[in-house]
């Protein structure tokens, strides 16, 4: 028995066949013969030869996981089939399992254990800018490190609400048993966690310089570390597409009776429009890769000047993904932010049409953006009131989740449990986050903060301050439901207000800093900012040590103290409250039937759960 | 019409608004970046002290709010049952007033930032081969060229003298075209107000006025590979007679190998992309 | 307890939906994949275009770059007519004809792979290669990314032979109409590249 699990697929036989096939591809890549070879052999670098080797790599790894037997199944004939391995035990959280909650609980560790990563390096690349000159790292390392941050968090938080929750929740709240595609859902999760491992390579090849854009020529230039890059965004480009694909094919056409339209809950809608921006936007990121990398390889001159291309080309196609991608990652917290507030204020959402036109149109406007980031690169100069214009309209659809969030709290009665303070956090986070970027929006101030700490602050006022608060208020609202044990609300505080502080004591000083003239990705800066670097250093660490609390709480209530969650702790009337904690596999004994508000609070009307069920602790296993 | 509520914090807002409108006015915008030693720095100063007094009645509003919120609507300590709040789900009145001033502040941001922007302000910014908004008279162009890792200028009307040291002369409008011999950097010359992106094979041009003589600080502002944090220089604002004096001196100490440089041109032909 | 659940744990059996579930979710997958191929390749279109109006060093169609115009005409009509095969056949399915729809299916596989074969051996006689200019780079990027799409997609189609041949009386038409349209699709960025690469 023993014997048989570690020979079948699972996380073992995927790690053994993903190192052969890393070797076997790097040796097939050193057999191709071709007119750029000469070019290698000059610099010692091949890398035709790294990138056959991350293809080879990853297909081995995916056929160690079992991925493989199902399409070969399909080509001899066999008739196709939806689920796989959703046995009990915890050995399917360790391989291929097609369970939506199975995976959402993968994605929470998986994701978290490689933004854990990424959060190290920022907490490195802050220990250099303790001394305006060197002090720990050389250029390169420094660099290395930067660009693995943004990389890696960029990477991972695409998927980073939508991986956890919207995988675990969204088929629960919309009254369905299984995500539309299972076997997708877990290939998106397995291609991700590739994708991580492969960015960590790029260790061992030198590391890159180019920051998490990895603008040409500079990523043309680069070493062989820069494939590691490329390959990571290419594979995670193709997991988001099939995450979006999936999500956007699930919310069509899998609604339960009655769960019309007008009737999803927000958390849904959030999803809705951030898939629709992963499936068209994402494309075009794997394209603009695909083109660095056969420049890199086949030495075409896409970006290349004296080859007949231009490095324009590879900043506007970069940003036609890259800025609904930002939105990619600001979307899924607005979902989660409307979704906790009327659990806390005790209230329906506040114009629930206007958020989900907020979020649709932001959807929408963030594809006619996209050269406000091109403002002083001389790039169509002229078209340059338009970006402006399109840029400020923004906000009025990002305006329109903020009155619906703030009409959410209006006579409300408010209890300030650990979720409600991340949102709440949220919206003041947000807030500034938003008005930092009129300064970048508006062309002739973006003169002086474009590219500095000022812009580099403010994208973390809007990602960290919104993306990663709302995924904690995710977790801590959502955690015990997907365990069955309670996280401990104390440390969750504590957590919560240390981070708080930290954070806005890291960031707020970086618009400073920016405003001040220090421009972005330096590893040394003027001396009179080495006092303001220096607070900003402390606070960072303080805000690291404010996950330690988080994870000290995770481990400790999940593995040891291992308290029974409730079945509704909040009082929601949600559907994912009416179910056990954790949900059975099959989610419901039978489907639910959908009222007209998906927030039923404070009156009598029809709805899912009225009563606030204080269920009875579940028996445990 | 405004319920109690409403009334308190409606006023509450005019009130913080008025409080802090005149700090954001006389306080903090004149000390708003890059500060005011030439006309684009101005005009940028200006700019945002504009954006200050636009964004502070909403930002004001919406702390406010949240405050008053969180004092007045909060369940009370201790209470354990759960007691629903009343089920408004919209105000179609307060919809409408948000949605109309947002859109207002939004457009008039827009055209304000347009006008600013052909007029001048936003001169400092690269603008193409070809800006739209050009300053009349006579102007003095100084290519900045930038290169891994240091920029070097011509002064094309100098003889195309090349120096490593950035000198201009006051109260004369300087046209900066910025271009780059290997990958993408951006010129940012801090306290004139002028941020350009140096690309290969493109002239980027920024128009800057300098007041008076001062020293200004020139940093990299792309990311531009192994020693981009080092990338940076000192630069000098002088009298035009001290000027005159420091272009001749250094077209005659220079003159050995000026002969050996490309000729001048708008963009070179970049190096081969060589691996570094 | 809940209303809706028990803690027992059910596997799969008692609890799968009814087959238009899987009908509908193919049809809209497949048009979302549409959507997210024709992204794909809008970045090659754009581009093309772009590179083509910077001429950077006058490099973008340099002397001695000229398309192989008979191949890939040859390529854009073996892929439409493998396209209009692929629809009849799922037509057919769709009337319950299980025999026509794998002859067509076995046409548009063998027309599709035809395609394919073209296009290597246009490559290995290109007189051009990947360094020459602008538009060398596009073609090069361009062709092979199509032609990768077309081999996945006959993979798809492959599948559903198989399926039909191994059980004929599997009339389940869904996923042939939902690859049809997706093939059709392609099809469509197969003229698009056509028109791009080798007429413009």
């Amino acid at each position: 028995m023993n014997m048989r699990r570690l020979l079948g697929f699972n996380l073992l036989t995927a790690v053994v066949l993903g190192i052969v096939g890393f070797y076997v591809g790097w040796w097939l890549g050193h057999q191709i013969n071709g007119p750029s070879v000469a070019y290698f052999a000059s610099t010692g670098q091949n890398d035709i030869a790294l990138f056959v080797a991350y293809i080879v790599g990853v297909i081995g790894f995916l056929a160690g996981l079992g991925f493989l037997n199902y399409p070969v199944s399909r080509m001899l004939g066999k008739p196709p089939s939806l689920r796989e391995k959703e046995s009990e035990g915890i050995g399917r959280y360790l391989g291929l399992c097609t369970d939506h909650k199975v995976v959402g609980i993968q994605y929470l560790l998986g994701i978290g254990a490689f933004i854990f990563i990424g959060g190290l390096n920022a907490m490195l690349i802050r220990l250099e800018l303790m001394r305006p000159t060197h002090l720990v790292w050389n250029g390169n390392n420094y660099l290395t490190l930067v660009s693995v941050h943004g990389t890696m968090m960029m990477g991972m938080m695409t998927s980073g609400i939508l991986g956890p929750f919207a995988n675990y929740f969204v088929p629960i709240m919309i009254g369905a048993r299984r995500m539309a595609f299972p076997r997708i859902e877990a290939l998106t999760f397995w291609l991700l966690m590739a994708a991580g491992t492969i960015l960590m390579t790029t260790f061992a090849f030198g590391g890159f310089p180019t920051g998490w854009t990895g603008y040409a020529p500079l990523s043309e230039q680069a070493n062989m570390g820069m494939d590691a890059y490329v390959a990571f965004f290419a594979l995670v480009g193709l997991s988001m597409t099939l995450l979006g694909l999936n999500m956007m094919a699930t919310i069509i056409t899998m609604r339960a009776p009655g769960m019309t339209w007008g009737r999803l809950p927000l958390f849904v809608w959030g999803t809705f429009s951030t898939a629709v921006l992963m499936v068209l936007a994402a494309p075009v990121l794997i394209s603009v890769l695909l083109m660095l990398a056969l420049d890199r390889t086949a030495q075409t001159g896409f970006f290349n000047v004296q080859a007949g291309g231009s490095p324009y080309l590879y900043e506007n196609l970069f940003w036609i993904f890259g800025h609904p991608e930002v939105y990619i990652l600001a979307l899924p917290g607005m979902g989660i932010l409307l979704e906790i507030l009327p659990v806390f204020a005790r209230k329906p959402v506040w114009g629930y049409r206007l958020a989900v036109t907020g979020m649709l149109g932001i959807s929408l406007m963030s594809w006619l953006v996209w050269q406000h980031h091109l403002f002083v690169s001389g790039i169509n100069a002229d078209l340059r009131p338009f970006y402006m214009l399109s840029t400020e309209l923004i906000s009025l659809p990002t305006g329109f989740i903020f009155i619906a969030a703030l009409g959410t709290l209006w006579r409300g009665r408010i209890r300030l449990t650990v979720p409600m303070l991340f949102s709440l956090a949220w919206i003041f986070n947000f807030l500034i986050g938003g008005m930092s970027g009129v300064f970048l929006s508006d062309t002739p101030s973006d003169v002086t903060t474009h590219g500095s700490f000022f812009s580099m602050a403010h994208f973390h006022y809007t990602i960290m301050g919104g993306l990663i608060f709302a995924f904690f208020g995710g977790i801590y609202y959502w955690l015990p439901k997907m365990t069955g044990f309670n996280l401990n609300e104390r440390l969750g505080k504590i957590h919560f207000w240390v981070m708080f502080v930290a954070f806005n004591s890291t960031f707020g000083p970086l618009l400073v800093i920016g405003f001040l003239g220090m421009p972005r990705r330096v590893v040394t800066y003027a001396g009179y900012l080495q006092g303001a670097n220096d607070w900003v250093s402390v606070s960072a660490f303080v805000l690291g040590a404010s996950m330690l609390v988080f994870l000290y709480n995770l481990v400790w209530t999940q593995v040891f103290a291992r308290v029974p969650a409730e079945m509704n702790p909040w009082g929601s009337k949600s559907i994912e409250f009416s179910l056990p904690s954790p949900p059975a596999v099959h989610n419901f004994d039978r489907i639910p039937t959908f009222g007209p508000d998906p927030y039923p609070y404070g009156d009598d009307g029809a709805g899912i759960g009225q009563r606030p069920v204080i269920a009875p602790a579940r028996p445990t296993r | 019409m405004l319920s109690s509520h409403g009334r308190k914090l409606a006023a509450l807002t005019v009130i913080g608004t008025a409080i802090v409108l005149p700090l954001m006015v006389f306080v903090l915008g004149p000390n708003m970046p890059p500060g005011k030693d030439t006309q684009v720095a101005k005009g940028q100063v200006f700019d945002n002290t504009v954006l200050l007094v636009v964004m502070t009645p909403f930002t004001v509003f919406i702390l406010v709010y949240l405050i008053y919120a969180l004092w007045a609507f909060r369940a009370p300590k201790g209470e354990t049952e759960l007691i629903d709040g009343p089920p408004i789900r919209g105000h179609g009145p307060s919809q409408i007033a948000w949605l109309a001033t947002t859109t207002i502040s939004v457009l008039f941001l827009a055209v304000f930032g347009s006008t600013e922007l052909l007029a001048n302000n936003g001169a400092g910014g690269g603008g193409g081969p070809n800006p739209v908004a050009k300053p009349s008279g006579a102007v003095l162009p100084i290519q900045v060229i930038g290169q891994q890792w240091e920029f070097t200028y011509r002064y094309p009307t100098y003889g195309g003298v090349e120096t490593a040291q950035l000198v201009i002369p006051e109260g004369q409008e300087i046209a900066f075209h910025v271009t780059s011999l290997d990958v993408i950097h951006s010129f940012w010359a801090y306290e004139l107000g002028v941020k350009a992106d140096a690309n290969p094979g493109v002239d980027n041009v920024a128009y800057v006025k300098a007041d008076h003589p001062q020293t200004f600080q020139v940093r990299c502002a792309e990311l531009c590979g192994l020693w981009h944090g080092y990338m940076f220089d000192t630069g000098l604002v002088v009298t035009p007679a001290a000027f005159a004096s420091w272009i001749a001196a250094r077209k005659s100490q220079f003159a050995p190998v000026s002969k050996y440089l490309p000729p001048y041109s708008t963009t070179y032909a970049p190096d081969p992309q060589h691996r570094g | 307890m809940s209303d809706y659940a028990t803690p027992t744990s059910a596997v799969g059996g008692d609890f799968e939906e009814p087959p238009q579930v899987m009908a509908r979710n193919l049809r809209v997958a497949s048009q979302l994949w549409a959507s997210a191929t024709a992204f794909f390749f809008f970045a090659f279109v754009f581009a093309y275009f772009y590179l083509r109006s910077l001429n950077s060093q006058n490099l973008w169609h340099p002397h001695g770059v000229s398309a192989p115009t008979g191949s890939g005409t040859a390529i854009m009509l073996l892929v439409v007519v493998s396209a209009a095969a692929g629809y009849m056949a799922a037509r057919k399915l769709a009337a319950g004809d299980a025999a026509s729809f794998r002859i067509g299916g076995l046409v548009a596989l063998a027309l599709g792979l035809a395609a394919i074969v073209v296009q290597i051996v246009q490559w290995s006689s290109l007189g051009f290669g990947p360094t020459d200019g602008g538009y060398a780079s596009v073609f090069v990027g361009w062709t092979g990314l199509y032609a990768l799409f077309l081999f996945g997609t006959l993979y798809w189609l492959e599948t559903l032979v198989a399926t039909s041949f191994r059980s004929p009386k599997n009339t389940d038409s869904a996923a042939a109409a939902a690859f049809a349209f997706y093939w059709v699709v392609l099809a469509l960025v197969g003229v698009a590249t056509w028109v791009v690469l080798y007429l413009l």
